[in-house]
């Protein structure tokens, strides 16, 4: 489906609507500009109905499926508050972010006006790893003013879909600001229409994502790139508790390490490979008796996950691998110090990084690095937290916590609405 | 005594109860063969604690340490010398990474058999000229890719009059060329020769799609025939019921389903399965199918779904004896299909981890990268 004005249209109707796009864009463009109260006031009604549970059913399937976990969902109903949405807002363009700013340069006699005004018009290529973030990718967009076009995610067609329209039925007005297609990534044609009205793509995923994008853009069309980070923990021995452990396996588990934020391995501070084998016996442990808290994956996952296994295993001695086997969870030890993707849903790696080395053998990662967790001891978490995040991390959190949700945050250490604006003077 | 030659020679094609033991003595001397010529697979054999001992049946044949068709894709092993390979083909690397593959002389003699035994069981072949339409790649000394040499080669089995490419190679990389391959079909539509239209069935579904629209409905010359194989791959989310195909293609060319012929393989595993007239790929006598647990990779009984194991002693070029894809499958009974062969036969249910796979890393990336791929 697609969503044009606020109505819901078939799919097919893309090549009547694609011609008109541009015209229908400068028609919004010539009207005053979106005031962000007006999108607040709309989120926060929508995140009333949701905690009311007026869509229980969907939500409830979406949980069912193990696709969000109930403690999500409640993270996101406080994010569309109107209180987080204004704190947001606050935070990231300052408190004036709504005044003309005037004042006379230095060395000059006249003064100037300066304001911050959106970027205009956005196309927003979301990924598909977390639900709903093609709608929260939206509200930044339309909190910053701009009109939205946004294209899905092939794996989500209805929960986004719904929440925007919802969004529009709250506040009537948003409806010339959001554009929804579901268009598929290969048909680059209609891509190409859609980046051409744009002053900014916004894409979400990797290297690969993102280069395809360059492809689609036009030189005079800025790219806005979330997303391809890695984060991992980082333990001392000082840090080690049972509790802090299970905290790190719960935070596994429960993001099944899908997320930019999801833990995908452990770097010890040691450089003995007996510390990491006994770690991995000890966590291994904690990890499965945790997963049996959480539903099994299904079996197109099942069988990948053994693949790859299965896979590492046959090479494991040559490359100095250990792997330890439980009952839903396995852990991979490792000789080297690379940071590489998991294999996820309970399965990390844990490798020897002396404090020491942590700059020189993580750096290399920079512009990938995304949250630490830090497991260590009071004493250790000032100088091992700068050590980490001069190596190219951008938050550093209790192992528990790396995937939290705080209002104001930054994005991969970017506040988003300053990337979606731009300052004018006049 | 070469069991290989005896194994590729056998006269019936789906004979699987007359091969039990000779496909096991075939076995065993392929792994042996390869044990003693390729080092990295020794270790394998060592580290999986495979003794010959324990292969007595055809029962036992699981023993033999499978290698995925993932390991292919990072490592490149060998039991001769790549320069004594004679054919080099690579898979067609969907998701980036390709599996290189080389065939030892012997091998492909043998095969060669094979694709005589398949075909003139298949009824494929015919000695009346055709005008051949290839939904795929133009052979091209940069495309190493088997599906490319698989369906020039399927060119063979009757006569080529001319033959008509969908993806051309250009500078820009390979184009596809809608328009050039519609005239070339009504051209061929007028002419009283057979047209056999060959390649994926994504591609022919899009293009039989587009005649469609375009209001056309051509009647083939009769035993015009549709080869189709290569699967779905990256167009797997506009994938169709096979009913649904075959109806579209008889609606668009007049061709009847049962000259509709359907062909599986796997550049690591190169044996032919060629379809039954219920459309079910029984599995030949060059080879046998284990579906393996999800979880513990033990064989399931014939019915359940597991990962899919590809058993073969072609070649000795590589240790491709037991591979395994990363497709999900299900082997059934023979007798189930009703069309008269007893052979099992196996159906793909899809690839591993594709439709519920949403990641971070691969998301975005791989859906985008899904359309240069």
């Amino acid at each position: 489906m697609i969503l044009i004005n606020g109505v819901m249209l078939d799919s097919q109707k893309i090549n009547t609507v694609l011609p008109t796009l541009e015209k229908q864009i400068c028609r919004t463009l010539q009207k005053p500009l979106l005031s962000p109260l007006l999108v607040i006031e709309a989120c926060d009604k929508l995140a009333q109905l949701v905690e009311r549970g007026t869509y229980s059913d969907l939500i409830d399937q979406l949980c069912l499926e193990s696709q969000v976990s109930p403690e999500q969902v409640t993270q996101v109903i406080r994010m569309f508050r109107k209180e987080s949405l204004l704190y947001k807002l606050k935070t990231e363009l300052g408190s004036n972010y709504d005044k003309v700013q005037s004042g006379t340069p230095l060395y000059e006699k006249h003064p100037i006006h300066k304001r911050i005004m959106p970027l205009g018009v956005l196309f927003h290529i979301a990924a598909g790893n977390v639900d709903g973030l093609p709608v929260y990718s939206v509200i930044e967009g339309l909190l910053a003013g701009n009109i939205n076009i946004l294209k899905l995610p092939a794996v989500d067609q209805s929960f986004s879909l719904l929440l925007l329209t919802e969004l529009i039925r709250l506040e009537p007005i948003l409806a010339e600001y959001i554009y929804v297609f579901d268009t598929l990534s290969n048909d680059i044609a209609a891509m190409q229409r859609m980046a051409k009205c744009a002053d900014a793509i916004v894409v979400w995923g990797g290297d690969t994502a993102t280069l395809s994008v360059r492809r689609l853009a036009t030189p005079n069309t800025r790219i806005i790139e979330w997303g391809h980070k890695m984060s991992f923990a980082y333990i001392t021995e000082k840090g080690l508790t049972e509790e802090a452990l299970a905290g790190l396996a719960h935070h596994m588990l429960s993001t099944k390490q899908l997320l930019c934020s999801s833990c995908q391995g452990i770097f010890i501070d040691t450089d003995r490979i007996t510390a990491v084998h006994q770690f991995c016996e000890r966590f291994l442990s904690i990890l499965d008796h945790a997963s049996e808290n959480y539903p099994p994956i299904t079996i197109g996952m099942q069988a990948q996950l053994t693949l790859l296994l299965y896979n590492q295993e046959l090479t494991a001695r040559a490359d100095n691998k250990r792997i330890y086997k439980g009952k839903r969870c396995n852990i991979t030890a490792s000789a080297d110090q690379k940071l590489e993707v998991s294999f996820a849903h309970g399965n990390c790696w844990v490798k020897a990084l002396p404090r020491e080395n942590i700059l020189s053998r993580l750096h290399r990662y920079k512009g990938y690095l995304q949250t630490v967790g830090l497991l260590c001891g009071n004493d250790e978490w000032e100088v091992l937290s700068e050590r980490l995040l001069r190596a190219g991390a951008t938050r550093i959190t209790p192992v528990g916590d790396m995937s939290r949700m705080l209002c104001g945050e930054t994005h991969d250490g970017d506040y988003p609405l300053r990337r979606y604006t731009k300052i004018v003077e006049y | 005594m070469d069991y290989r030659k005896r194994l590729f020679t056998h006269r019936k094609l789906y004979d699987h109860t007359g091969t039990e033991t000779l496909f096991v003595k075939a076995a065993k001397c392929n792994v042996a063969f390869h044990r003693k010529h390729c080092s990295e697979y020794a270790v394998i054999l060592a580290d999986r604690r495979f003794r010959f001992k324990q292969m007595k049946t055809i029962d036992d044949l699981y023993k033999i340490p499978v290698l995925p068709t993932l390991y292919f894709k990072s490592h490149r092993i060998h039991s001769i010398p790549e320069k004594k390979m004679l054919i080099k083909a690579t898979s067609s690397g969907t998701k980036g990474k390709k599996s290189h593959i080389g065939f030892d002389a012997k091998g492909l003699f043998y095969g060669a058999f094979m694709v005589l035994r398949t075909a003139s069981f298949h009824k494929l072949f015919s000695l009346k000229p055709v005008n051949y339409i290839l939904l795929g790649y133009k052979p091209d000394k940069n495309n190493h890719t088997v599906i490319s040499k698989t369906a020039f080669g399927a060119t063979f089995f009757a006569p080529a009059i001319r033959r008509t490419y969908a993806l051309k190679p250009s500078p820009e990389g390979y184009q596809l060329d809608l328009l050039g391959l519609k005239k070339a079909l009504l051209r061929y539509s007028r002419q009283p020769v057979p047209v056999r239209l060959i390649g994926f069935p994504s591609y022919l579904y899009f293009f039989l799609t587009e005649l469609k629209k375009a209001g056309l409905q051509l009647h083939l010359p009769k035993s015009s025939m549709v080869l189709l194989g290569g699967g779905w791959k990256q167009f797997y989310t506009e994938k169709v019921e096979k009913d649904v195909l075959y109806a579209l293609i008889e609606e668009v060319l007049g061709i009847k389903e049962y000259n509709v012929k359907e062909f599986f393989g796997a550049v690591e595993h190169p044996i032919i399965y060629c379809d039954c007239k219920n459309h079910h790929f029984h599995v030949p006598v060059y080879s046998r199918v284990i579906i393996r647990d999800v979880n513990t990779l033990l064989p399931v009984e014939n019915g359940k779904v597991g990962l899919v194991n590809f058993l073969t002693p072609m070649v000795e070029s590589m240790p491709l004896t037991s591979v395994m894809t990363d497709d999900l499958g299900i082997l059934h009974d023979g007798k189930e299909c009703g069309c008269g062969l007893t052979a099992p036969y196996f159906e793909i249910l899809g690839r591993v981890g594709v439709t519920d796979i949403k990641t971070c890393a691969a998301g975005a990336a791989e859906l985008l990268g899904g359309a240069q791929s």
